[in-house]
């Protein structure tokens, strides 16, 4: 899934662009929307059998009809979002979480934390055609939901009766008594990490057995707790799946041009440097 | 043709991509990249002036060592060059 962040002050056009993109994404897949919202949003109605749901002690509550659909629910954040999203959709367009380490159009000036795309003072100096290609050139949002979801998506899927995954994420200790990491960053040899991966999905896919692969590692910040890399494998059977998945992260980090550079309170430590 | 660098070569040089001009194999734009950012030269040679072991080096994307002529593999203007310690995903 591509996420796109739209920036900016509430009189620059943040909507109109996101209406502009939708409809260009929308051609190409499927597109969800996330907006940041000040005031809790007047979505049901008191009384009605969801409200009293939630009255209840319900969480969240779905009303659910043949072709609409909604929900109510107390806190929410974006990354959540974005990760139950990732298994379903092609693009997520969020509009108004400035502080989110996603690419990011920035209008009127505004600040922002991810990869900036593209600027201008409102909707109308972007083009969106332009911004649309540029998104697809960035690296995907992917989870160990959505790279299953992709690999069930193969067309040998019916004679598939295993799925092995691998998941690595930041520790944050190897013992109790350790500095605590804080985050890690990750640099890439853009182009050739790819080229790499790819080589090893294709010669993993060649094995006997073994019908689709799927590896992502993510880039920049990773902090304590979160997932960086994943391989996924669908099988006919499962000794194909475990062995695959195993042999796929270990050439991964044999060969694959990644850098990790490790971050606690105190230092910043590349990995090789250990 | 330019140098890209990463991780703590990157951070030694200063800057992650270094042009070379005049190079006519894979082994003269090294020698113009340690010339331009002599710091390096602790990183990725040893004492006999050859490159480290754990230090990497590819030509367009492939290994000169592995499948080329090394050092005297040649290259020409637009080439991409690149230089890293040992890679650490996963």
């Amino acid at each position: 899934m591509h996420v796109l962040g739209v920036a900016g002050p509430s009189d620059a056009g943040k909507t109109t662009l996101v209406e502009r993109v939708c409809e260009r994404l929308a051609e190409r897949g499927r597109v969800a929307t996330i907006k940041h919202c000040t005031h809790a949003p007047d979505v049901d109605t008191e009384g009605k059998d969801t409200a009293r749901h939630r009255a209840a002690g319900a969480a969240v509550s779905y009303g659910l009809a043949d072709d609409a659909w909604f929900a109510t629910g107390g806190d929410r954040g974006l990354d959540e979002t974005l990760d139950e999203l990732a298994r379903s959709y092609d693009y997520a367009v969020v509009e108004g979480y400035s502080g989110a380490r996603i690419p990011t159009v920035a209008l009127g000036g505004r600040d922002h934390a991810g990869r900036r795309l593209a600027a201008g003072e409102t909707a109308s100096d972007v083009d969106a055609a332009a911004l649309v290609e540029a998104l697809h050139d960035c690296e995907p949002y992917e989870t160990l939901g959505s790279l299953v979801a992709r690999i069930k998506a193969s067309s040998d899927s019916d004679r598939a009766g295993a799925i092995a995954t691998f998941t690595g994420r930041v520790r944050e200790r190897d013992d109790h008594d350790d500095t605590p990491t804080e985050y890690l960053e990750f640099e890439k040899y853009e182009g050739v990490a790819e080229e790499q991966l790819a080589t090893i999905r294709d010669d993993l896919c060649a094995r006997d057995g073994v019908f689709e692969v799927a590896l992502h590692h993510r880039t920049g910040i990773v902090e304590a707790g979160e997932d960086i890399v994943f391989v996924v494998v669908l099988a006919g059977h499962r000794r194909e799946a475990f062995r695959a998945v195993e042999d796929g992260i270990d050439r991964l980090k044999e060969e694959v041009p990644l850098f990790k550079k490790e971050v606690t309170v105190e230092d910043a430590v590349w990995a090789h440097e250990r | 043709m330019h140098w890209r660098l990463f991780a703590t070569l990157a951070e030694t040089a200063g800057e992650d991509r270094v042009s070379v001009d005049d190079a006519e194999t894979v082994g003269e734009a090294l020698d113009a990249l340690l010339s331009a950012h002599p710091a390096l030269e602790s990183e990725v040679l040893d004492d006999d002036g050859s490159l480290v072991d754990h230090i990497r080096l590819l030509h367009d994307g492939d290994d000169p060592f592995a499948a080329g002529d090394g050092l005297d593999t040649p290259v020409s203007p637009g080439d991409e060059l690149a230089l890293f310690p040992p890679v650490s995903g996963g």
